[in-house]
């Protein structure tokens, strides 16, 4: 399991802001680091895989953990 | 048992509300979501499967318009008082109301069918400011707003604001000729558009939404329109809208014993229905409440915002983005790019003000993000 360099708390946050909020933590990273985020909402779970698509940051683990969605991006 | 005729064509609609509402929970049509795919990650699929919808819409709709089928005239959108700023005012609002509610007026209608309680209160709150809006003391404020600004298209001797109406009055060229022209270029033109994205042909979720909601819209004009037309008691015809139905379904409960049904308020129930439905069955049924303060503040802005302008602007993402449209009529035009425009500036603005940036340079770096720079 590849270990995050970031973390990302988007808990309770309603579509759009968790993706709003891993976009601008993004920015801030260099490539090839990894950002965990951890979020409730369940759209979350699409739109973050969208997301991987579309951008090209890889998406290495998509995971329901209890009531919560976990994703580990790794930044182009 | 009998059906009287009223009652069959509500059973109809409540069977296609039941097929949106399924539809929609399935592939996440969402239209705030679209706009936030394209404003957030750059990625303009979901808004052209939207637009799918809507072009296949006002193909199926114009087709049924243009052949004497259905009679749009007496609808909403094709109405002389051409009320342009409650349109632009309203749509900005509930582009706003959307965004920070996390979702239109359909999209909770499919969260309340998932489970959602927090979409439950908000649709609540959405129910109350729209009836309020239409006829309480609301009403007042809207009058106040869309009376100065209000263009008396009839005045002008035009029958209707339908985009044939306008053109074929103003030219003298036959509306039929250029209803077909319209819609061979708008309807065919937004058609081909969404599916130049190789995942809106090719995903099965991405043409059973555009396909399926398109079609959803058409088949409401026909059992409107075709199947509800009646030489003694005729069905007002009526397309596939949210917001005034919304608050007709509350007030159609608590006053259920001297209420009759009408066709918006089986499509509100239809499409909650079809979302409990086809979340029962897949087991994804699932509880939300409210995190948090701003959690619960957000959804009732939301709520307010959404239930005002979307009686001012006559209609939703849906009501004017796909229904109004497919009637052809440039107050629906208004409207929706009104919606997308609030949208897609809340959306900047959030993204700014995360970084603790100040509301004034919020306001110039969304403007600079939204407005064409060069």
């Amino acid at each position: 399991m590849t270990t995050p360099d970031h973390e990302l708390d988007a808990r309770n946050l309603n579509c759009p802001l968790p993706i709003l909020r891993a976009k601008k933590a993004l920015n801030g990273m260099e490539a090839g680091t990894v950002l965990k985020i951890m979020a409730t909402d369940p759209g979350s779970v699409k739109d973050f895989a969208a997301f991987a698509n579309q951008t090209g940051n890889e998406l290495l683990d998509s995971s329901e953990v209890g009531s919560e969605f976990h994703f580990l991006l790794r930044k182009a | 048992m009998e059906f009287e005729h009223y009652q069959l064509i509500a059973l109809y609609g409540f069977l296609v509300a039941m097929a949106f509402g399924a539809i929609a929970n399935r592939t996440h049509f969402c239209t705030m979501g679209a706009i936030s795919d394209w404003i957030n990650m750059g990625s303009r699929t979901r808004f052209r499967v939207w637009l799918l919808a809507m072009g296949i819409a006002i193909i199926g709709t114009q087709s049924l318009y243009l052949t004497g089928q259905v009679d749009l005239s007496g609808t909403i959108y094709h109405g002389t008082a051409f009320s342009w700023f409650g349109y632009m005012f309203g749509g900005f609002l509930f582009g706003i109301g959307m965004t920070i509610g996390s979702g239109c007026g359909q999209r909770t209608l499919v969260r309340v069918g998932s489970g959602n309680l927090k979409s439950l209160v908000l649709l609540l709150v959405l129910a109350v400011t729209a009836y309020m809006t239409l006829r309480g003391l609301l009403a007042l404020v809207r009058l106040e707003i869309t009376g100065p600004t209000t263009i008396d298209l009839a005045e002008r001797g035009f029958a209707s604001q339908g985009f044939d109406e306008l053109i074929g009055t103003a030219t003298g060229i036959s509306k039929t000729v250029i209803g077909i022209a319209l819609t061979a270029l708008v309807g065919g033109g937004i058609v081909l558009y969404a599916l130049r994205d190789r995942k809106v042909r090719t995903e099965f979720d991405n043409l059973l939404a555009g396909v399926g909601v398109g079609l959803v819209i058409v088949a409401a004009w026909f059992i409107t329109g075709v199947l509800g037309y009646d030489d003694f008691e005729p069905t007002p015809v009526e397309g596939v809208s949210f917001i005034n139905p919304v608050g007709n379904t509350l007030a159609y409960l608590m006053t259920y014993t001297g209420s009759t049904i009408s066709f918006g308020i089986v499509l509100v129930l239809g499409t909650i229905a079809g979302s409990f439905l086809y979340s029962l069955l897949t087991g994804t049924l699932r509880t939300e409440v409210f995190h948090d303060r701003s959690d619960l503040v957000n959804h009732l802005y939301g709520g307010v915002l959404m239930g005002f302008g979307g009686v001012l602007s006559l209609g939703c993402t849906i009501g004017q983005g796909i229904t109004g449209m497919s009637t052809l009529a440039p107050g629906s035009v208004l409207a929706l790019l009104s919606i997308i425009a609030g949208g897609a500036m809340t959306m900047k603005m959030q993204y700014y003000l995360y970084d603790g940036m100040g509301w004034w340079h919020a306001v110039k770096c969304t403007a600079s993000d939204l407005l064409p720079s060069k």
